[in-house]
C-alpha cells in the first residue's frame, strides 16, 4: 500500500508549496494626510505573501513613499475602507475575511502618522511581528502537545532560522526546523506523528499526548456576518469595525474512538463542533444570538435530521467558508485541511461568512 | 443557562521583581478579552509596563477571548497568568 501514501505525500508537498507561494496583489495608497508633495505619489504595487504580515512590507513601501513623507517619527499602519488592519493577522486571512468578493489588486491605504492605539496594539516593526509569531507558535504547541516546551527549548539559532524562513517564504528552510518541533501531521487515529522514523534525534523528545490525552488541532476562527438577503458577495457591506467580527480560538478535538466505521471527519463536522452557536437549530433570532456566545452544551447531531429542514430552522446560515483563499467544500476531510492549509505558526485560520436572521437593531 | 456568561478564575503569579498582589485570584467574565486582564493588572500593580504570560510560556493576543484561553490553556480549573516588569519569556 505504498502507492497511495506516496501520492498523498506528494499532494501534501504540493499543497504546502502553494500555500507558501500564495500572495495577494496589493495596491498601496499613501493616506492624504501624509502627502506633502504635489502631485501626490502614485500608489505602490507589490505582492503580499499570504502567510506573511503587513508590517514586513513596510521597508519597501516606505522606500517608495520616502520622498513625500512629512518629517517626524513614523508609526506605520494600514487601512481598508476605514478599518485599521490588525497587523498580527496573516495578510491572506485579512484579505479572505475583509474582501468578500476578492478585489485584485487589493487597495489598501498606508498611514505613517496617527497610529490608532485604541484599536491596534503597537507595532514598531519586524521584532514585534516575530514576537507575535513565536507566541502563536507556542500557543499552538501547547494545544497540540499539552505544553510549549518543544518551542521554548529551541536554540536561539533555530528560532532565528525559523523566523527568517517564514519571513522570506522559504518552505524548505522552514520544514527543516519545524519537523523537529513534532507538531504534526495529525492522523485519523488521533495521534500526532511525533515519533516517526524521520525524527531520530530522539533524546529531547517532547511529551507527546499520551493515550489519555485527546489530540487537539489549533484553529483560529473569524466569523463575519453578512446581510441575510445577500446574493452577490460583491454587495456585502464592508466591515466597519473589529467588534463585528467574532474572533475565536477553539481547538478541534479529534474524537478518540471510531465506533462505527466513521469514514473521516468532514470540515462540516468540525465546524459544527467548533461553532455550535452557528449550527444550532433554534428558530428564533433570540437576543443571545449576539456575536459571541459562550460555547453552548447543545449537541448537534450532524447526520440525522433532514438537511433541508435543519437549514430552514437555522437562525443563521453559513454562506461561505474560506481557508487560504479557497472556498472549501464542507465535505472535505478536516484533517487534510488542518495538515495542508495551516499557516506556519501551526494554526489553521478559517474565515466563516454567515448571514443572520434580521434582528432588532442593537441600541447604539 | 447558555446565555449566562461563564466566569473564569484567573490566578496571577508575579515573576521576577514585579509587585505581588494581596489577592491573587479573580473571577473574570469569559466573554471579555485578554486585554481586560492586562488593564486590570496594570491598575492593580500601578504600573503601565507589565508583561503577561500564560503558563509561563506565551503572551496571548489582547484580542483573545478569556473563555477560549481558559478552554485551551487552563490548568486545574484556572487560567494561570504570570506577570513581570520586564520580558521574562522571549
Amino acid at each position: 500500500m505504498a502507492a497511495p501514501r506516496d501520492e498523498e505525500a506528494s499532494w501534501s508537498a504540493e499543497a504546502a508549496r502553494r500555500v507558501w507561494g500564495g500572495a495577494v496583489p496589493l495596491q498601496v495608497h499613501l493616506h492624504d494626510a501624509d502627502v506633502t508633495t504635489l502631485p501626490p505619489p502614485p500608489p505602490f504595487l507589490t505582492l503580499g505573501p499570504r502567510i506573511g504580515y503587513l508590517p514586513l512590507l513596510v521597508p519597501i513601501i516606505k522606500a517608495h513613499f520616502s520622498s513625500t513623507l512629512p518629517p517626524g517619527i513614523d508609526t506605520v499602519w494600514f487601512e481598508y475602507k476605514g478599518l485599521p488592519l490588525k497587523w498580527y493577522v496573516p495578510t491572506g486571512v485579512l484579505y479572505d475575511l475583509l474582501c468578500a468578493d476578492p478585489e485584485r489588486p487589493w487597495n489598501l491605504i498606508v498611514h505613517f502618522r496617527g497610529y490608532p492605539a485604541e484599536i491596534l496594539t503597537p507595532c514598531d516593526g519586524e521584532d514585534n511581528v516575530k514576537w507575535s509569531y513565536m507566541n502563536s507558535l507556542k500557543e499552538a504547541a501547547f494545544i497540540i502537545t499539552g505544553n510549549s516546551k518543544n518551542v521554548m527549548n529551541m536554540s536561539q539559532a533555530d528560532q532565528v532560522a525559523l523566523w527568517q524562513s517564514v519571513m522570506k517564504g522559504n518552505l524548505d528552510g522552514y520544514a527543516n526546523i519545524s519537523t523537529r518541533l513534532k507538531l504534526g501531521p495529525f492522523e485519523e487515529d488521533c495521534l500526532v506523528r511525533t515519533s516517526s522514523v524521520e525524527c531520530q534525534q530522539g533524546s529531547d523528545e517532547p511529551e507527546s499526548p499520551g493515550p489519555g490525552k485527546p489530540c487537539r488541532v489549533p484553529v483560529r476562527l473569524y466569523v463575519r456576518s453578512v446581510q441575510e438577503d445577500l446574493h452577490d458577495l460583491e454587495e456585502s457591506v464592508p466591515v466597519g469595525d473589529w467588534e463585528s467580527i467574532s474572533y475565536m480560538n477553539r481547538p478541534f478535538e479529534i474524537p478518540k474512538e471510531d465506533e462505527e466505521g466513521r469514514s473521516y471527519i468532514t470540515l462540516e463536522h468540525a465546524l459544527r463542533t467548533l461553532l455550535p452557536e452557528l449550527f444550532s437549530s433554534k428558530t428564533s433570532g433570540s437576543p443571545d444570538d449576539s456575536d459571541i456566545t459562550p460555547r453552548s452544551c447543545q449537541q448537534v447531531e450532524s447526520a440525522s435530521a433532514s438537511r433541508q429542514e435543519a437549514d430552514m430552522a437555522k437562525s443563521c446560515e453559513v454562506k461561505l467558508v474560506r481557508v487560504q483563499g479557497i472556498e472549501l467544500d464542507l465535505d472535505i476531510p478536516f484533517l487534510w485541511v488542518a495538515n495542508n492549509l495551516k499557516n506556519p505558526e501551526c494554526y489553521l485560520h478559517i474565515c466563516v461568512y454567515v448571514s443572520r436572521r434580521k434582528q432588532q437593531p442593537k441600541g447604539i | 443557562m447558555a446565555a449566562e456568561q461563564k466566569k473564569v478564575v484567573v490566578h496571577f503569579r508575579s515573576t521576577g521583581n514585579a509587585p505581588q498582589l494581596k489577592q491573587s485570584k479573580f473571577k473574570i467574565g469569559g466573554n471579555e478579552k485578554f486585554l481586560k486582564i492586562i488593564e486590570f493588572l496594570r491598575r492593580q500593580i500601578h504600573q503601565d509596563t507589565v508583561f503577561l504570560y500564560v503558563n509561563s510560556a506565551f503572551s496571548p493576543n489582547p484580542d483573545e477571548l478569556i473563555i477560549d484561553l481558559y478552554n485551551n490553556f487552563g490548568i486545574d480549573g484556572q487560567l494561570v497568568v504570570n506577570y513581570a516588569s520586564s520580558m521574562a519569556w522571549g
